[in-house]
């Protein structure tokens, strides 16, 4: 549905975003996820067309952004970082205007205004003036907009940003409904709100595409490069001497010392199950007792961190073997 | 209704959703009604010269206050986002937005003719003078409000909109008026008076406001209009880049 070959764009002397590609399918949710500045908001300026491209190629539903603009506009819902509301007017007003501009008429218009007013949840603020509205029904009524003319392609900057928790997970939920018929890109910086909404992300740094690829492979790939951890009753000289030996084991470090037991930490280069095995046997072999052998649960913050470092060991370059799967596969 | 129709209604609503429009239209017609009567017993002549002889100079002040908000507040505000996403071409939303900034002043203007009625009742005026006046300050307006839309395109704020398209259309008062013209032509002979022909208001204005409605006169006014909204959408197009 959504097709970004080799996306960049200047501003100026800055490049905000280099040689970015992604494809999303359709009714496929993906998400961007990246720190602020990273180049989120350029690239959904430009695929709902409020921004020209430096160089590279966006095509929606087979249509360049650059050639058809209006074609590609007719097909996106769009809610930019900034909620585009005129404050002054009623939120009835409001949406019956974007209703109109977007090409809604009549019978039409009123059935679409009944259900993104009842999709929205706003149907109790409409004869307000939006300047009134709580931050949650503005963000409410900014999604409305974006829904009124039943777009195929969704285009949501950040849409929970600055909501309460309950309002967050309310959103997150009608993101995922209309996701059953719609092809959405939503943009947050927050990485747990990318798990609870959808498997596909992409992770933009530095207007760079540094990974892509379902979350969990993303989750799989980082919690090799985390460290093993261990604790062993056994004395410590003896659980370093052992430990360097294994294949595959490498920068041992000592945690600490108690009560008889060692806690040490390595990192394995190559199969880090294997890696384990061994350990596990050279333990039984000496007598010694296990009391802990594995890695934690890698979080999407050390996902992130692990994947913006290794971007930055390589020289700046792109990490092309972070950029693993394609997100497509809709 | 088209595209035009559709932005035209929200911002010529918007002008009186805020208090800006009611502000503005009550300082209109005390500051034109009040300057020109108060000197109208005096003179004691039935037409309505010295009124529109001051509208090129007031509009100055008032036409860019009118269309300072039209894209500076979009910028401002977001809405920007919104409308140059909507599936329309620029040049709709433009006039659009234009439309109502003229139809506002067409209103304010039209709170004046109360002048006329009363020149009417209390002597015997050149009824097509003052017609002819109100077409020359319709046009007037529409191209200071020309100028006023394009520079509020480049603002993110309304009072460098305000201020720089104040700037503009007091150069193109003052290139007409026959001190610079005369300077001018002292300088570089001819140059000055390119200027009065070709750029600047005050000959154009002060002919039709006599009743002298001249096609070059009626054609200078449509063209600069013309020029400032394309420009307006060319600088739009251009933003993408």
């Amino acid at each position: 549905m959504i097709r970004v070959e080799n996306l960049s764009k200047d501003y100026g002397p800055v490049r905000a975003l280099d040689a970015v590609s992604f494809e999303v399918g359709r009714q496929q949710i993906l998400g961007f996820l990246g720190p602020n500045g990273a180049g989120k908001s350029t690239a959904m300026k430009i695929i709902t067309t409020y921004l020209a491209p430096t160089a590279g190629k966006v095509l929606v539903d087979g249509i360049d952004v650059t050639e058809d603009p209006i074609a590609v506009r007719r097909r996106i819902g769009y809610l930019p970082e900034t909620n585009p509301l005129y404050m002054d007017m009623r939120a009835d007003d409001y949406l019956r205007f974007c209703g109109q501009a977007r090409g809604l008429r009549g019978e039409d218009l009123r059935r679409r205004f009944d259900f993104v007013v009842e999709a929205a949840g706003i149907g109790h603020v409409l004869k307000k003036q939006i300047n009134q509205l709580s931050k949650g029904f503005r963000q409410r009524t900014g999604l409305a907009q974006a829904l009124i003319h039943d777009p195929p392609v969704l285009i949501l900057d950040e849409p929970t940003s600055g909501l309460d928790p309950l309002q967050i997970i309310e959103i997150r939920r009608l993101i995922q409904e209309l996701a059953r018929e719609k092809t959405i890109i939503f943009s947050t910086h927050i990485l747990s709100e990318i798990s609870s909404t959808t498997d596909d992300v992409i992770i933009i740094n530095n207007g760079r595409a540094i990974a892509k690829g379902r979350i969990r492979d993303l989750q799989r790939d980082a919690h090799r490069e985390l460290p093993v951890r261990a604790s062993l009753v056994a004395p410590r000289d003896a659980v370093e001497d052992e430990l360097q030996q294994i294949a595959g084991v490498e920068h041992v470090s000592v945690l600490g010392e108690r009560e008889g037991h060692v806690s040490v930490e390595f990192r394995v280069e190559g199969d880090i199950v294997a890696a384990q095995r061994m350990v596990g046997e050279r333990a039984r072999e000496h007598g010694w007792t296990v009391l802990e052998l594995g890695t934690s649960e890698v979080t999407l913050e050390e996902v992130f961190i692990s994947l913006v470092q290794r971007s930055k060991s390589h020289d700046g370059r792109p990490a092309a073997e972070a950029v693993r799967a394609g997100v497509s596969h809709g | 209704m088209g595209n035009v129709g559709i932005i035209f209604r929200r911002e010529f609503r918007a002008y009186f959703d805020s208090s800006i429009a009611y502000i503005f239209m009550i300082v209109f017609l005390l500051l034109m009604g009040g300057i020109y009567m108060s000197s109208f017993f005096l003179a004691g002549a039935a037409d309505m010269r010295g009124f529109f002889g001051n509208l090129p100079l007031f509009n100055l002040f008032f036409l860019p206050a009118v269309t300072m908000r039209l894209w500076a507040e979009d910028k401002r505000i977001g809405t920007m986002e919104l409308l140059m996403t909507l599936p329309m071409k620029a040049q709709e939303i433009v006039v659009g937005k234009y439309l109502a900034a003229l139809a506002f002043y067409a209103i304010a203007l039209a709170g004046t003719l109360t002048i006329p009625v009363m020149i009417s009742a209390v002597g015997n005026p050149d009824v097509g003078a003052m017609v002819s006046g109100y077409l020359g300050s319709l046009l007037l307006g529409a191209f200071y409000l020309a100028v006023g839309i394009f520079v509020s395109g480049l603002f993110k704020d309304q009072i460098a909109a305000f201020v720089v398209a104040l700037m503009f259309c007091l150069f193109f008062y003052f290139a007409g008026t026959p001190l610079v013209v005369a300077t001018t032509d002292g300088w570089i002979s001819g140059l000055g008076t390119f200027l009065e022909n070709y750029v600047g208001i005050s000959g154009h204005f002060d002919d039709i406001q006599r009743g002298v409605v001249d096609v070059r006169n009626v054609l200078y006014f449509v063209s600069m209009t013309a020029l400032f909204l394309v420009l307006n959408t060319l600088s739009l197009e251009g933003r993408k880049y």
